[in-house]
Order: structure tokens, then C-alpha cells, then sequence
């Protein structure tokens, strides 16, 4: 086309220069409102919600297979060993914690009829072992469980009455949420967890013909139970419980936990929890939802497992397991452990709540995974920044058990979740993780650079970035109002999780 | 809002993206400028750059993160002016309207 073409008028007086330019012009109005356009439904898309889209994984687009690695990104740096559940398992410990105080104080009241002044003399050596030898080794968490209980839980127990009414949309999603799945595992893994057939002899095994294919089986049908993600490892004994926790079927919970010898691999399992609530936390979100989603896949896969002749036995946490859930999924290759302890997955971030099934089925196992999380954390520091117990560290790692890894207070992380309303727990630290986020190509972008950058340099660009763009409540404010806070939540919550527009609160 | 995902969307962007291109090679004909290719593939960049900050912006939005779309909107957006400005030079436009502005006021006085 030459340029005295160009100039020429068309009959309408517009020659096709001038045409070019207005159309051009229009284009770029059009062409960027189309972009904004894009973006906000990119924004809004409950597609990019994954784990609840559908049951296929179909959106799960991650190219795991790149970034496999033949070791975990944990180190070990010393002897390992087995975790003492009794006094190191936050939950058990606490739990024993209760029992012994209100024995100790009782037998005091018991001698000198009153109340109050026998609390202050409390010391490691009123508890029986092995509270006692953990208490004089941490005699700091002797202080913080006395504080949740003198302290903590009363005020809870007040605010519970000024506020608690706000949250009662959110407690009863939570409670419906836990209140499908299957019963927790109560009898010991010689009488749960060995196939039998109908009239209650022990199964004969089905002759599988490849480990290989029979992981894919098994990832297939976890798949189609509901799992978001399925991994398969060899179980490292290390991630054992040392000693039984209660409740388990084990009859003496002070006597060591013998391996059974069919924990030979463990498959994991796991979906997200809502995302809306999870970003409300910690006072609308809820991991019930999720558990209970979690449970009932572990536990069709058992019964699955179990049908083939081979024996199995689901781990679930709140409370129902018998090892640390989340080693055992770094190892499967499902995500590596963050600065807060959990593991973060490439897919869902940290909104993941696993399960693991433990059986003698002969599987081809996964390799575990690096995407990068271990510089990022090192630098990022977001969850520790936002924690409101400073349970999270914002120093280095530590070697716990042998192995070096972010020392989590456990102490200070239960004493908040004893000191917020709505649901038990918190979960402020997966909320704010900048891995956290929707599945939208805005993430996906930072994702595969940050996974990408042998530098460094963009996990810091976009972890400043993170902290300028999403800034979330000082930490003090989500406590309740009598310990200084004022109820926050990391992001509100949706609707159909605010009380008081569907009740009348006076 | 599935308009937006599908892929006749990007289809119309592509279009409306590539008389962006010929309404500024047109406009450069007009003012009868030489930009090399170099120039024009900083144009490019620039206009994704631009779609990107826009996109960002929506995004934010309809995540529900009305702060990450201000803050975002502004930095990129300030980057995206400034760079467009650099751009303006790189194009010669600026300098040619110098010139003209010196020239008129030469033959007014």
C-alpha cells in the first residue's frame, strides 16, 4: 500500500489514515477495557477456587513433574528421632495438662478448704512424668498452659457472651460441616486395620500386577472419592508417634508405639478448606470442612484397600492419627514445609488439609518435590509477621528431632486458638501466605517465575509486592476485645457467613 | 462474565490489539515520523505491559482486594506512564512537536 493510498478520501470524507487512527484509538479503549474486563472475572471466577470445582483434577495444572527432586527439602543435621506424642503433641499434652492441674488443685483445696493462693505454687515437680521431666526441660510451656487455663479460657468464656452471638452463622457452618464422616478409628491397627472378609476371617490379597499401575489405581480412585491431590511414599518411621495418643485403640498409651510391619507405604489425600471462610479467619473459617471431607476419602480408601485383601488404616487429623500427617506429605511430593509449619502445595498453597492412609499394598511411590518455598520463606516472613501468638519464628531454622526445620511454639499457637471467637483454631497463617491465593493467572504468573528464578530476586520483588498489596489487621486485633483485640479477621467474610444480616442480634 | 474466558474473547483482543498497531502506524505515517523496529517492539511490550496493569486491576478487583488494585493500579500504572512517555520520545513525536512549537513562534515573531 503506498502513502498517497493512504490519503486517499473515501466518499464518506474519512480518508483511510484518519480511519486507521480513530479505529486504532477505539481499539485501545475497547482493547483495555476488554483487559479490565478479563481481569475481574479472572478476580471472581469460583473455577480458580481449586479442590471444588470438580472431582478430577482436571484444573490442577501444575507441572509437578518438573520440579521433582530425589530428597525432601527438609535437612537432617543430627540423630533423628520419633515425636514423644504425650508431652510434644499439642493436643495430647495439653489434654493431660487438664487432667493433672484440676487433680493437683482439687487435692489442694482437699487439704486447706480454700481457693486461689494454691495456683501460684504450681510447679513441674505436682505433675506426674512425663508432664514432669517435659516441665522442668520447658518450664515455659508450664506457664503458657496455666495461662490458657487461668486465664485464657475465662475470657473467652466472657466474650463468648458480649460477641459471641456474631459468629453463630459461623459456628453452625462449621459444626454442619463436621458433622458427616465416618467414626474415628478407636480400636488398635492388629484389629482395625487387617482385611477380613464377610464372616470375619482375615482376606487373601489380591494378585496385583504392577506397583505402578496399582498407584495409579489408587490415585484414580482417590481422585474420584473426592481428593484434590493424591501422593504415595514409603512411611519414614521418623514421622511415627513415639507414643500412642489417646483414643486410638492403643490400651496403654505409656507404653512405646511398635510399628505394625503392613505401615509400609502411606498414600495421602487431602482437599482445601472453603476458600471465602479460610480468608475470614480466624473467626469465620472452620477446618472441619475440609477434615470431614478429608476423613470420609481416607476412609473409602481404606475400605477400598481393604476390599483387595491388603490392610490400611486412615490417619485424620484433628485428633484421629497415630503420625504427623504433613512429613508424610512432603515426602508423598505434594508440597514442601513453610516458615508456620505447614506444607505448602504448588496448587492450593497452604489451604490443604491432608489424610493418610497406611497400607501393605505394593505401590510405586512418589518423589517428593521442590518448587522453591525454602528461599522464599526465608525471606518472606509474611505468616510470622502476621501471627498473632509469635508462635511462627522470624529467625532461622532449628534442629528439631534431628532434623532442622522452623520451630513452631505450639503452646502459644493453641493459646490463641483458645482466645478467638467463632470456631476453634486460627489459621491466620494460611490465610496471609502469599501461596495461598486463587489459581488465576495472576498468581500462576508469580508461581512459575518464583519457582523458576535460580536468583532470588523475584521472591523478593513479589514478596514486597505481597506485603504492599495485601495487607491484612495489626496482629493484636484479632485477638477478643478483653485480651486487647478487637474480633478481626484477615479478610470479611462472605455473605451468606454474616450473622447479622440474617439475625435479628438486638 | 464467561465471555471473558472464552476464546473467541481473546480472539476480539487480538484483533482490537493489531489496529492498535495500524491506527500508531498510521498516526507515525501522518506525522511523518521514522520509529525503527526496535522502537515498535518497545511499543508492543508496552501495550502488554499496559493490558497487564489493567488486568491487574480488574483482577484485584474481583478478588475482592480493592487495596492490591489501588496500590497496584498506581504503581504499575505510574510505570506504565512513564515508560509511555519514554516511548512518546523513543517515537520522536515529542521532539517533532518541539520543533514545531519553536518554529511557530520563530515565524509569529
Amino acid at each position: 500500500m503506498s502513502e498517497n493510498s493512504d490519503d486517499n478520501a473515501h466518499p464518506g470524507g474519512l480518508n483511510r489514515r484518519a480511519f486507521l487512527k480513530a479505529a486504532g484509538l477505539g481499539s485501545a479503549v475497547v482493547g483495555g477495557a476488554g483487559m479490565a474486563g478479563f481481569g475481574y472475572a479472572a478476580g471472581k471466577d469460583p473455577d480458580t477456587y481449586l479442590g471444588w470445582q470438580n472431582q478430577e483434577g482436571a484444573s490442577l495444572v501444575f507441572r509437578r513433574d518438573g520440579y521433582r527432586v530425589d530428597k525432601p527439602t527438609y535437612e537432617v543435621v543430627g540423630e533423628t528421632r520419633r515425636m514423644d506424642a504425650r508431652t510434644h503433641q499439642i493436643f495430647e499434652r495439653r489434654g493431660r495438662f487438664m487432667a493433672e492441674y484440676r487433680r493437683i488443685l482439687g487435692a489442694r483445696r482437699g487439704m486447706d478448704g480454700e481457693e486461689g493462693p494454691e495456683k501460684a505454687a504450681i510447679t513441674p515437680g505436682d505433675f506426674s512424668e512425663p508432664l514432669r521431666s517435659y516441665y522442668r526441660e520447658q518450664p515455659q510451656d508450664l506457664e503458657l498452659d496455666i495461662l490458657a487455663v487461668e486465664e485464657i479460657m475465662p475470657r473467652l468464656r466472657a466474650d463468648s457472651r458480649e460477641y459471641g452471638d456474631r459468629y453463630v452463622l459461623a459456628r453452625a457452618w462449621s459444626n454442619a460441616m463436621g458433622a458427616v464422616g465416618p467414626d474415628p478409628i478407636r480400636e488398635p491397627p492388629e484389629v482395625n486395620d487387617l482385611p477380613r472378609d464377610r464372616r470375619g476371617r482375615p482376606g487373601e490379597p489380591v494378585r496385583l500386577k504392577d506397583p505402578a499401575r496399582t498407584a495409579e489405581l489408587i490415585k484414580a480412585v482417590a481422585m474420584q472419592f473426592g481428593s484434590t491431590l493424591v501422593g504415595i511414599t514409603e512411611l519414614n518411621p521418623d514421622w511415627v508417634y513415639g507414643y500412642p495418643v489417646h483414643g486410638r485403640g492403643f490400651e496403654d498409651t505409656e507404653e512405646p508405639l511398635e510399628i505394625p510391619d503392613w505401615w509400609t507405604y502411606a498414600i495421602v489425600v487431602g482437599v482445601p478448606m472453603s476458600w471465602d471462610p479460610m480468608y475470614a479467619n480466624p473467626t469465620y473459617g472452620t477446618s472441619n470442612d475440609a477434615y470431614s471431607r478429608s476423613r470420609i476419602i481416607a476412609t473409602r480408601l481404606e475400605a477400598f484397600i481393604k476390599t483387595l485383601g491388603y490392610a490400611a488404616r486412615t490417619h485424620v487429623p484433628g485428633t484421629s492419627y497415630d503420625l504427623m500427617v504433613p512429613p508424610v506429605a512432603i515426602d508423598a511430593g505434594l508440597g514442601e514445609q513453610g516458615r508456620h509449619g505447614v506444607m505448602i502445595t504448588p496448587e492450593v498453597g497452604c489451604n490443604f488439609r491432608p489424610a493418610v492412609v497406611t497400607t501393605n499394598i505394593p505401590l510405586a511411590t512418589d518423589r517428593p518435590i521442590d518448587f522453591g518455598v525454602q528461599d522464599f520463606c526465608a525471606h518472606c516472613k509474611v505468616c510470622a509477621e502476621a501471627c498473632p501468638s509469635g508462635a511462627i519464628p522470624m529467625g532461622e531454622k532449628e534442629e528439631v528431632r534431628g532434623y532442622r526445620r522452623y520451630k513452631i511454639d505450639t503452646a502459644k499457637c493453641l493459646n490463641f486458638w483458645n482466645s478467638n471467637l467463632g470456631n476453634m483454631g486460627c489459621r491466620i497463617c494460611i490465610a496471609v501466605c502469599p501461596y495461598t491465593r486463587k489459581a488465576n493467572w495472576l498468581h500462576r504468573m508469580a508461581l512459575e517465575v518464583t519457582a523458576n528464578d535460580p536468583t532470588g530476586l523475584s521472591e523478593r520483588v513479589l514478596t514486597g509486592m505481597h506485603k504492599g498489596f495485601y495487607p491484612g489487621p495489626d496482629p493484636e486485633e484479632y485477638y477478643i476485645p478483653s485480651l486487647g483485640g478487637e474480633n478481626a479477621s484477615f479478610r470479611d467474610p462472605p455473605w451468606w457467613l454474616r450473622t447479622e444480616d440474617f439475625v435479628d442480634l438486638g | 462474565m464467561q465471555i471473558f474466558t472464552s476464546g473467541m474473547f481473546w480472539f476480539v483482543e487480538g484483533i482490537l490489539f493489531m489496529v492498535v498497531i495500524l491506527g500508531t502506524r498510521a498516526w507515525v505515517r501522518d506525522r511523518g515520523l521514522a520509529v525503527s523496529a526496535w522502537t515498535w517492539a518497545l511499543f508492543v511490550l508496552w501495550l502488554g505491559f499496559a493490558g497487564f496493569t489493567l488486568a491487574f486491576v480488574g483482577t484485584s478487583l474481583g478478588e475482592g482486594e480493592p487495596t492490591a488494585a489501588t496500590r497496584g493500579g498506581l504503581l504499575f500504572g505510574m510505570i506504565a506512564i512513564v515508560s509511555g512517555v519514554g516511548i512518546w520520545r523513543l517515537f520522536g513525536a515529542g521532539e517533532q512537536r518541539d520543533r514545531e512549537r519553536v518554529g511557530s513562534v520563530e515565524s509569529g515573531s
